[in-house]
């Protein structure tokens, strides 16, 4: 058998121990030598011990008092084990088993800790990867109510900067042709006509539609009016301004628009962009479809919408109007517009509204 | 690594400091601020980690990083003797306590104590980092996860605040020890911890819930006032926390006469 280094405790032995060399027996015996003494130990109980319970711990007691012979040495520690007779073997297991389970203990706890540090810290790099779905998630669970409310900030601030007239024939007109193109819609939809000579026209959220006097004079018929309110009104259903606020402000102010808060600044700053926002050429293609859609579901004619895009196209190559700064109209959306409508079915029922008397309230620009 | 041999004297009562006599040739480490005074020939090399790594550059990283975590400095300062003769080199212990020197070969070369013991030691002796392993006890002994082991057979000095006792326990024989005095032990000692025993005494008994237990064979050595407690005290009876300054004001004030009345509650 090895002998192997260990530690001897006892009475008449210094209390920092002894350091001892230790043989196992053919006799299931332990063999104690030290310079000085020899001891012969029997009748051993095994246990893990000291510091994290890594070393052995062996014990027995004689006429003097009990011993411990302690091997923390992880050298030291096989070679005992390799040694021990195999009555021993059921308490060395144990040992090992006490030392493994405090290890494996700490592990999961550190693996706990780590986790409840990590977990957090990758979830906000998920956020702010995933922002722009994050950001959708949240403007389809704002509710319309306060999207309505949101829709009125703006409409107070575009009086600030714009004369807005409410009522009279061209608004009941847009009310008209407007109804058509809403029909199911949970928004309660309010039509302005704004005092401008530019050909342009908004939606803010929450169903506030406002068009441009300039407009109303340049069309040549009501469907390509209804044209371009089905494209305003599409861009309302599907929430572009809103995630033009959430891109331009980021994640904060929706948060607190989810939760209702309006008193932030940060929303403030945002809605005076809304009116003056482009949108991405994706989020004009969706409204064209979209406003193409409703105007079918209608019965409106959608060659309308096609004749007010080629008539931009005309008025672009005189003086860029303003609406172009905002709807980038081009070739290709209308090339798609016609693919889209020749595939449809050609019978569509005349709009019962008279230009003339539509633009008569309005002043001369 | 050869250890060298050092010859030492304490001086001071309670606010101690620890000369460390060197050979020529000889050198010992110290805790990095520690130094107090040095005579002429003794050099000072400041090493990255603690000065026993013999490996490569990540051996030294690693050594420092272990010496980040127990609260040491990233770097120690090696005092060698260059001089002819012996000479002279002073560490100061940092706060009110007391100093032990510890043969770690007397004690089988190992010596687990609580972080920021370390004061100084022989050249060659190793500043590790020893993690409780023992959840609860990690939690609630009162020394945290991270401890310090000394290894090596050189004479290390360890220090710690108030009075300090060196007790040596005989196999199984238990002490039970509020939490956070404890200071230093043979890695044989067995440290766990056990609930106070009844729930009124964990309320209100104020020794908190557990107790620290070190189980023999081995030597202890614990700390009658940790430095935190110590610190507690200063910072409470501070006047900018809202503590009475006693005996400071005039005769008329609140001084003498709020200290007659208020007696006193120390």
């Amino acid at each position: 058998m090895t002998p192997f280094p260990a530690r001897l405790f006892g009475p008449q032995l210094p209390g920092s121990g002894v350091a001892v060399t230790g043989v196992w027996q053919e006799d299931d015996r332990l063999q104690i030598v030290s310079p000085e003494q020899e001891w012969s130990a029997t009748n051993l109980s095994i246990t893990a011990s000291g510091f994290n319970a890594q070393g052995i711990k062996i014990s027995w007691q004689d006429d003097r008092g009990e011993y411990v012979l302690f091997i923390d040495d992880v050298i030291a520690r096989d070679l005992c084990l390799a040694g021990a007779p195999a009555l021993y073997a059921p308490q060395l297991q144990r040992a090992g088993r006490e030392k493994s389970s405090v290890e494996r203990r700490f592990r999961c706890g550190w693996a706990v800790l780590s986790g409840l540090l990590v977990i957090p810290v990758l979830l906000i790099v998920l956020l702010l990867l995933k922002q722009d779905v994050v950001a959708n998630w949240l403007i389809q669970h704002i509710p319309v109510q306060q999207e309505a409310r949101i829709g009125d900030m703006v409409l107070s601030r575009s009086r600030l900067s714009m004369q807005l007239i409410e009522s009279g024939p061209s608004v009941e007109a847009l009310a008209r042709i407007g109804a058509k193109l809403t029909t199911n819609s949970p928004h309660r939809y309010r039509w302005f006509v704004a005092n401008q000579k530019e050909i342009n026209a908004f939606a803010a959220p929450g169903g506030v539609v406002v068009v441009n006097a300039g407009l109303l004079h340049a069309v040549s018929s009501p469907e390509e009016l209804a044209g371009v309110l089905a494209h305003e009104i599409a861009h309302a259903e599907l929430r572009h301004s809103l995630k033009g606020i959430a891109k331009s402000l980021g994640l904060r102010a929706l948060v607190s628009l989810a939760l209702g808060d309006y008193g932030g600044t940060a929303l403030a700053e945002g809605l005076k962009k809304v009116t003056e926002l482009g949108f991405s050429r994706e989020a004009e293609r969706e409204a064209d479809l979209e406003g193409l859609r409703r105007l079918v579901a209608a019965g409106i004619d959608p060659q309308g919408m096609v004749r007010f895009f080629e008539l931009l196209e005309k008025e672009q190559q005189l003086t860029p109007p303003e609406f172009l700064s905002t709807h980038p109209a081009n070739t290709e959306r209308i090339a798609a517009l016609k693919r889209e409508i020749a595939l449809l079915p050609q019978d569509w029922q005349p709009l019962e509204i008279d230009l003339a008397i539509l633009r008569s309230g309005l002043p001369q620009l | 690594m050869a250890m060298d041999v050092v010859d030492y004297e304490i001086f001071g009562n309670e606010m101690q400091y620890v000369e460390v006599e060197l050979d020529p040739g000889e050198a010992a480490i110290g805790e990095a601020g520690a130094m107090m005074y040095m005579q002429d020939g003794i050099e000072m090399d400041t090493v990255f980690g603690d000065g026993s790594q013999q490996g490569g550059f990540f051996g030294k990283v690693l050594g420092a990083g272990k010496r980040l975590l127990t609260g040491e400095g990233l770097f120690t300062t090696i005092f060698h003797n260059e001089g002819r003769g012996k000479r002279r080199v002073a560490f100061a212990a940092p706060y009110p306590g007391k100093i032990i020197p510890v043969q770690l070969s007397g004690i089988g070369g190992t010596l687990i104590c609580q972080k920021d013991a370390f004061l100084c030691a022989a050249k060659g002796v190793s500043l590790g980092i020893a993690f409780q392993k023992k959840l609860g006890v990690g939690l609630f002994g009162g020394e945290g996860f991270i401890m310090q082991k000394l290894e090596g057979d050189g004479l290390a000095f360890v220090h710690a605040g108030g009075t300090l006792k060196e007790l040596v326990l005989s196999p199984g024989e238990s002490l039970r020890i509020d939490t956070g005095c404890i200071v230093a032990f043979q890695p044989t000692v067995d440290f766990d911890i056990k609930y106070v025993g009844k729930v009124k005494s964990a309320i209100f008994g104020g020794e908190g819930l557990f107790f620290a237990t070190l189980t023999g064979p081995g030597k202890v050595w614990l700390q009658s006032l940790p430095l935190s407690r110590l610190a507690n005290r200063i910072i409470l009876s501070a006047p900018a926390a809202g503590g009475r300054s006693v005996g400071q004001g005039s005769v008329l004030g609140a001084g003498i006469l709020g200290g007659i009345l208020g007696g006193s509650d120390d």
